[in-house]
């Protein structure tokens, strides 16, 4: 993949992930009755009392809305490909400022990705404006390479080291605590060997993604079978945010696989 | 010469050198909330005792309720996979049970749980639970709400997923509404 090309999907698929976040955050704000800013405020460190005093001030609800509302736009400019050193700028402030709001997280792995992805996009626009664009981008997508497939590998390699996913007992039995779960009584992952077998491809397929580098065709390979495996996440745990802040990164794996070294 | 591709393979094996090795943590009120620049991406990697919520209710004739399971379980929709804040919510609202576990357990001595934030966060979302609260269009919970609500009173148990294995690591005195 041309590093052009790749930037301008990167840019797209992280905009459009973007986008989905935002609009869900803005619809939480009228659902949850929870999490409140009154509450989670005791949390922030009294000093430096500035950082606290601006954040009360921030996660008032019409500032909250506004900056999400400048989110949206930052997401919607990144699509179009009109975004620049401010505008990633402003999307990892944005960014920080969503950790402090949801105690370090609102959707675990799935911020953890995204924070990835727009620390790419900094460096990226930092690196290449103090050197040449075409440098900045390599740097930014081989940083968002490294940290999609140090994912698959970590997770991957954790779980074959467990006797209960080595032996399909682990996926059965967190298949059924999903939110959409549990598992139907007759379901095919209800059978140990079933069970056992998809355990073992999942689990080392994700522990080899390194091998992703070696070739662009092995890259493709991987890269679709991670798309169907984050759908098949999103359809028992209901986790929607992983799938677009992972299939964002694809691209960075696609062109790092195919250059040359 | 390029040491590009030597250098990611050395990256790769000091990664999974470190994954056999059990570090020592930093911890620290700005490093909780920016965990996210150091994921450690262990995604359901074992199984363990996991909090799971209680709470039950106290109506206004003075009857207390049974204790009710307080944990997401909604229908799957496909626009759910572009516009999913519901679940999300209640993926949320359970990991705050998760958190107030784990402040539980690190709780120095002569602390009270009741001032942490995580408990105070449970706290309402009991009470939520309890009075037919939502996610969504779902209750958080498959027990009838209690709509003359006078007190509630939650627990926090730890539970083994697939057994009966169960102890109660918090209860919460009853509050009154």
């Amino acid at each position: 993949m041309s590093l052009t090309l790749a930037i301008r999907i990167f840019e797209v698929l992280l905009g459009w992930s973007l986008l989905l976040q935002t609009l869900e955050y803005l619809r939480v704000q009228s659902l949850d009755r929870v999490a409140v800013w009154p509450i989670l405020q005791q949390e922030i460190p009294a000093r430096p009392a500035w950082i606290k005093f601006c954040l009360n001030k921030l996660f008032q609800p019409r500032p909250y809305k506004a900056l999400l509302g400048l989110r949206l736009a930052l997401a919607i400019a990144l699509m179009l490909g009109h975004i620049g050193l401010i505008g990633a700028l402003l999307l990892f402030l944005i960014a920080m400022l969503l950790l402090l709001r949801w105690r370090g997280a609102f959707n675990g792995g799935s911020d953890f990705m995204t924070l990835v992805a727009i620390t790419g996009l900094l460096l990226a626009h930092i690196v290449g404006s103090l050197t040449d664009s075409p440098l900045g981008w390599r740097a930014g997508l081989w940083y968002i390479s490294l940290q999609t497939i140090s994912s698959y590998f970590v997770s991957g390699w954790v779980k074959l080291m467990r006797p209960e996913w080595r032996s399909g007992r682990a996926m059965t039995l967190f298949l059924d605590t999903g939110v959409y779960g549990p598992l139907p009584a007759k379901s095919i992952f209800r059978n140990p060997t079933v069970a056992r077998i998809c355990s073992w491809s999942f689990t080392v397929w994700e522990g080899c993604f390194p091998i992703a580098l070696l070739d662009v065709r092995m890259a493709w390979m991987f890269c679709a079978v991670a798309a169907l495996f984050h759908f098949l996440v999103f359809v028992f745990f209901g986790l929607n945010r992983f799938f677009w802040a992972w299939i964002a990164t694809f691209p960075a794996v696609l062109y790092c696989s195919g250059a040359k070294w | 010469m390029d040491f590009t591709p030597l250098l990611i393979v050395a990256y790769f094996a000091l990664l999974a050198i470190t994954l056999r090795k059990r570090g020592g943590s930093i911890e620290g009120p700005w490093l909780f909330f920016f965990r996210a620049f150091f994921p450690n991406w262990k995604f359901f990697h074992g199984i363990n005792l996991t909090p799971r919520l209680y709470v039950r209710g106290q109506s206004k004739m003075g009857n207390w309720s049974d204790w009710c399971l307080v944990y997401p379980r909604l229908p799957l929709k496909p626009q759910h996979l572009v516009h999913n804040p519901a679940v999300n919510l209640a993926l949320t609202h359970q990991n705050l049970v998760d958190h107030l576990a784990n402040d539980i357990n690190d709780l120095p001595d002569g602390t009270d749980i009741r001032e942490r934030v995580t408990y105070q966060l449970v706290s309402r979302l009991a009470r939520q639970a309890i009075a037919g609260g939502q996610w969504g269009d779902r209750p958080m919970m498959a027990e009838e709400p209690l709509r003359d609500l006078s007190a509630f009173q939650f627990e926090v148990r730890m539970e083994m997923p697939g057994t009966q294995s169960s102890y109660l690591m918090l209860q919460s005195p009853e509050i009154p509404t």
